[in-house]
């Protein structure tokens, strides 16, 4: 009896079949080309954190090409491929703010603290206007995926796992809340986002 | 809250997606977005985070696909080689115990006997005189069991006891 029908998936080289990524560099090449910035912005905006921002895309699309199956979201068309890109990138944002901070606020240098306070807040300023600002880290998510990438409510449901109904009404607020802000904002006469 | 949506939502949402607010809008829905407060605020919600996204887009400097591609990869191997490890360390732990049990067993059967392993090695100067098919010591065989057949029969029986648990483990 030979080793390699006791053994097979150690000896045919299953592990570096199941290595292989589902989808074609070409392929991943163009989609990156074509969702990267719209994701990024997504990310940035909804978190208000760019260097936040370019850590989840990198490592959301990283997910998206270990996902089962990236390859068939993408024969389901492009914009399924995206929305499944989204939908990774909104679970990846969510942990992020679920996760508790660990370092401990002692154990990190004064001087260090006041140049990144600084920095973190200019980028803050800069990415989150005062407006969006104000406005929960659910509604941003909900506002940006509804009026900037223009997903439907169903679309919105499949992305955050929030059910139609109550997207429609979480929406609803937001959009009003947004509006209003917007408009007292102008009467200022300060950037509108 | 009581939700009050606009009859004309929807194609206001059509002409905002299709970028032809206010240009390409009819004036009747012009007028008609002035007087509704739901419509209004969509426009101009949809207005400002479009513009929003705009430049946020440009403003994005998204690194080169190919090493998102490669760290893909290498994800993806590790996780691949991970799997097919799990069947082997699971055959080993059993194969391990199994020797553990064997061996116990054999000393607590020894233990029984007197303990007497090392009693062959007083035979052997008188093996020696002996002619060489008497060489074998004969005390060996005395109490029906021996080291030197147990020891191969245990590893053969880890050995094969692993190789089971392995293919059982992988089917699974």
């Amino acid at each position: 009896m030979l080793w390699e029908s006791v053994l097979p998936n150690l000896f045919a080289g299953d592990a570096p079949r199941a290595a292989e990524l589902p989808m074609d560099s070409d392929a991943f090449a163009g989609f990156y080309d074509r969702s990267a910035r719209a994701l990024w912005a997504y990310l940035a905006r909804v978190s208000g954190d760019p260097a936040l921002a370019d850590d989840l895309m990198q490592e959301s699309y990283v997910r998206f090409l270990c996902a089962a199956r990236p390859a068939s979201h993408l024969a389901d068309g492009e914009v399924a491929g995206r929305r499944y890109l989204f939908r990774i990138a909104t679970n990846l944002l969510r942990d992020h703010w679920r996760r508790p901070t660990t370092a401990s606020i002692e154990e990190i240098p004064e001087e260090f603290l006041a140049a990144s306070a600084s920095s973190v807040q200019a980028d803050k300023q800069a990415m989150l206007s005062p407006a969006l600002a104000l406005m929960r880290p659910r509604e941003r998510q909900l506002l940006w995926l509804a009026y900037a990438e223009g997903y439907s409510h169903r679309e919105i449901g499949e992305i955050t796992g929030l059910a139609t109904a109550s997207i429609r009404l979480l929406l609803f607020r937001a959009r009003r809340k947004i509006a209003r802000l917007l408009r007292a904002q102008s009467l200022k006469g300060g950037p509108e986002l | 809250m009581i939700l009050s949506p606009c009859s004309r939502e929807k194609e206001l949402i059509e002409l905002l997606a299709r970028g032809a607010w206010p240009d390409a809008c009819p004036p009747e829905l012009r007028t008609h977005v002035a007087g509704c407060r739901a419509c209004g605020d969509l426009v101009l919600v949809t207005r400002t985070l479009r513009r929003a996204r705009a430049e946020a887009a440009g403003a994005a400097n998204p690194g080169s696909p190919g090493a998102l591609w490669w760290r893909a990869q290498l994800r993806r191997r590790n996780a691949a080689v991970e799997r097919v490890g799990r069947p082997i360390l699971g055959a080993l732990i059993f194969a391990f115990s199994v020797n553990l049990l064997l061996a116990g067993g054999f000393l607590v059967f020894q233990a029984r006997h007197g303990l007497n392993w090392f009693s062959w090695l007083k035979q052997i100067p008188q093996a020696l005189t002996l002619p060489l098919g008497a060489l074998w010591p004969a005390g060996v065989f005395d109490s029906g069991w021996s080291l030197m057949a147990l020891i191969p029969a245990l590893a053969a029986l880890a050995l094969l006891s692993g190789v089971v648990v392995y293919v059982a483990s992988d089917k699974q």
